[in-house]
């Protein structure tokens, strides 16, 4: 079906040479932690807005196979890459994540587990350092980018059946009320894991939200099977932190959202 | 079998006076603060105004109907700054746009320095919130009881026997008084752990044999010295790192799961083993605290319970609690395994328990049944004060030696000035007697 997909849109890599999209490791500097990229050919996907449905085409790139994991974003959000033992807390604190008061994993797993509970300004952040660290233009993916990794990996949303659903996604109703190691389940078709289901992931300018805000996608363990989906797309309300003690909130941190994550992608240059 | 040993307490002196504030407890109260009216305001006013203490305020506000904010004291004028711009943002906030008429603070009853808890206390306030570091609880908490105030104050309340002792009378003043007295330990506010734990009192788990708690975390934040700072200025604000001033981590935050064991036992610890020490935390920016510690609390029961607390980056999180009874084991807060078993709706409506202790504290005002958690929390800080000094020193630290012991971290008399920081305390050297003047 890959193949499949590739042979069908030949436009996809138009202006990239077809033996240079292809997948990738990439690896954080400095650091043994590394990631791979799957490359999603461009084509026309069609969105569910509030203004009825509008068909739109995005060009290719590349989106991450898993969703970003707490080996990824800890070196970060940790600042597991500056200067061990030294204080330089006030060094660098416009782009690192506050102190969380509390385990920001909830217990459910660390290592190979996606990073959870962080605020969209965090997610676009760490792709900022990313991005500086590897020299590589890394970025969320947009809610229209999103929905094509969707469509190209796992075709049209009628195939999308109960059983495949179990098969391939973490929900409320077999996820054990816990998110679970990314690439547990098996990848759609393009190689990709877990775009349905364990963490909902924030995607940039929420073409289903009504005033174009961030949105996450794809449901979560936390959601009910029915609304893990290609269409679910949620934006974030007072609920999701409401426990955070401090005034101001933490604009790092969800305390009650441990069901959000994210992916990046990168675009052909 | 927990249950009657629900209070054992300590040495005669306080006996006695638990004794004579137990009696006064169960009198029919016909005067005093604890007859606010329904229709009446309360006016609130708030002590310590960092992020906390900010968002008690908002807390406390959302809580209740007819709930105003009328004075802020602060020990530095720049936090008391920064919070009224924080509460002018907080307003503008659509969730919280109710709460902008509840809001009447201005320049007239904005206190700052050592004496502002005293303004605060003297304005005309019902209701006073302690967010300071915890080593001043002790002393504002006498104060507002004194002055008649009902008070809300976060945890922990001591740092020290001394102030647990004092606490502890101050909390049996309160309740003489009519006074409510509610803490910031918000998991005894919180649905699911208050769900649990009727279960487990119930005895679905039968009989706890032991159990286990945990704050595992990485490091929090810091403020570098800038060359203006006192020695007593650069300590306060950066008050997580000074014994005198937080406790330590295992008093100031892992106060929270010791309290849930505490809680689920219906006693507190009677006898204490300990390690920790200061492994990677060391430069001098961060104090003198330790950043690991691991407690055996002995139960009156004979219950061990396992307590575990670290602040050290790069490290497992895991903050939550464990008990093991004689038919089942549960988390305290969501699920019980074994003869009973259940599990807390994940679906449940999320009530948000920073929120429900206000809520909680002024319906009994209201009521004229004064909550008083005085005496529980100040247990619970006591608890946790012992997993601290069998660490510190090594020993075996018993429940009745500790709190009549003569350690008093905290100077009495606090100016901006010179003060050394006191050592790191090494077991075997280190003891439980230690004052001010000897740091």
């Amino acid at each position: 079906m890959s193949a499949l997909l590739f042979a069908a849109c030949p436009a996809a890599v138009v202006g990239q040479s077809a033996a240079h999209f292809l997948p990738y490791r990439d690896s954080i500097p400095g650091t043994l932690v590394s990631f791979e990229m799957i490359p999603v050919p461009g084509g026309t996907v069609t969105l569910d807005t509030p203004q009825g449905p509008r068909t739109v085409s995005v060009g290719p790139f590349w989106i991450g196979k898993t969703e970003v994991t707490w080996d990824e974003y800890d070196i970060w959000a940790f600042r597991l890459d500056l200067a061990g033992r030294v204080p330089t807390d006030s060094i660098d604190a416009v782009s690192r994540p506050s102190r969380p008061y509390g385990a920001p994993d909830r217990g459910f797993g660390h290592q190979g587990y996606p990073a959870i509970g962080m605020t969209y300004f965090a997610a676009q952040t760490y792709c900022a350092w990313l991005s500086a660290k590897t020299g590589k233009r890394y970025r969320l993916a947009t809610d229209v980018e999103w929905s094509r990794a969707v469509q190209a990996g796992l075709g049209a949303d009628t195939g999308w059946t109960p059983e495949r659903r179990d098969a391939l996604a973490w929900h409320a109703g077999n996820a054990g009320n816990q998110s679970h190691p990314v690439a547990a389940k098996p990848p759609d078709a393009l190689g990709v894991h877990d775009l349905l289901g364990n963490v909902a992931e924030w995607v940039t300018g929420g073409v289903g939200s009504a005033d174009g805000r961030p949105v996450v996608r794809g449901g979560s363990w936390a959601d009910p099977a029915d609304q893990v989906g290609p269409r679910a797309r949620a934006a974030q309300t007072p609920a999701w932190n409401l426990t955070d003690p401090q005034f101001p909130k933490s604009r790092w941190w969800l305390a009650d959202a441990p069901f959000v994550g994210f992916r990046i992608v990168l675009l052909p240059q | 079998m927990t249950r009657k040993h629900r209070r054992v307490v300590s040495r005669r002196e306080f006996l006695e006076t638990t004794a004579a504030a137990t009696a006064a407890v169960t009198l029919p109260n016909t005067r005093g603060p604890a007859l606010v009216g329904k229709a009446r305001k309360i006016r609130v006013g708030v002590i310590g105004c960092g992020g906390r203490g900010t968002g008690a305020m908002h807390d406390c506000l959302t809580s209740s109907e007819d709930v105003e904010l009328v004075a802020l004291g602060d020990l530095f004028p720049d936090r008391l700054a920064k919070c009224r711009e924080n509460l002018a943002t907080m307003v503008t906030e659509e969730a919280n746009s109710a709460l902008k008429p509840k809001i009447k603070v201005n320049d007239r009853n904005c206190f700052t320095g050592f004496d502002a808890y005293q303004k605060v206390i003297a304005s005309k306030v019902d209701l006073v919130v302690l967010a300071t570091p915890p080593a001043f609880r002790a002393t504002h908490f006498a104060a507002a009881v004194a002055a008649g105030k009902h008070v809300f104050m976060e945890k922990p309340v001591a740092v020290d026997p001394s102030g647990v002792r004092s606490v502890l009378a101050t909390a049996d003043l309160a309740a003489q008084k009519g006074l409510a007295v509610v803490a910031g330990t918000q998991r005894r506010h919180d649905p699911g752990y208050r769900a649990a734990m009727e279960r487990i009192h119930g005895g679905d788990i039968g009989d706890i044999v032991g159990g286990q708690v945990y704050w595992n975390q990485g490091g929090l934040w810091m403020h570098p010295r800038l060359p203006e700072w006192s020695d007593v200025e650069w300590q306060i604000r950066n008050w997580l790192y000074f014994t005198w001033l937080s406790g330590d981590h295992i008093v100031e935050q892992h106060i929270h799961n010791i309290d849930v064991a505490n809680w689920a036992l219906g006693a507190h610890p009677v006898k204490a083993v300990g390690v920790g020490g200061r492994q990677w935390r060391t430069d001098p920016a961060y104090g003198h605290v330790y950043d690991h510690f691991a407690v055996d609390f002995q139960y009156p029961n004979g219950a061990h319970v396992l307590s575990m607390c670290r602040q050290i980056d790069g490290t497992a999180s895991h903050v939550g609690e464990r008990f093991v009874g004689t038919r089942g084991t549960s988390d305290g807060r969501s699920v019980i395994e074994g003869a009973a078993p259940w599990q807390r709706d994940p679906q449940a409506p999320k009530v948000n328990p920073y929120v429900q202790e206000h809520a909680d504290l002024i319906a009994s005002i209201r009521a004229g049944t004064p909550l008083n958690e005085g005496r529980q929390v100040a247990e619970t800080t006591l608890s946790a004060i012992m997993g601290r000094e069998a660490a510190y020193t090594g020993q075996v630290i018993v429940w009745d030696e500790l709190l009549a012991s003569q350690q008093e971290l905290v100077p009495p008399d606090l100016n901006f000035g010179p003060m050394p920081v006191a050592p790191v305390a090494m077991p075997g050297s280190t003891g439980v007697v230690r004052t001010w003047r000897g740091a």
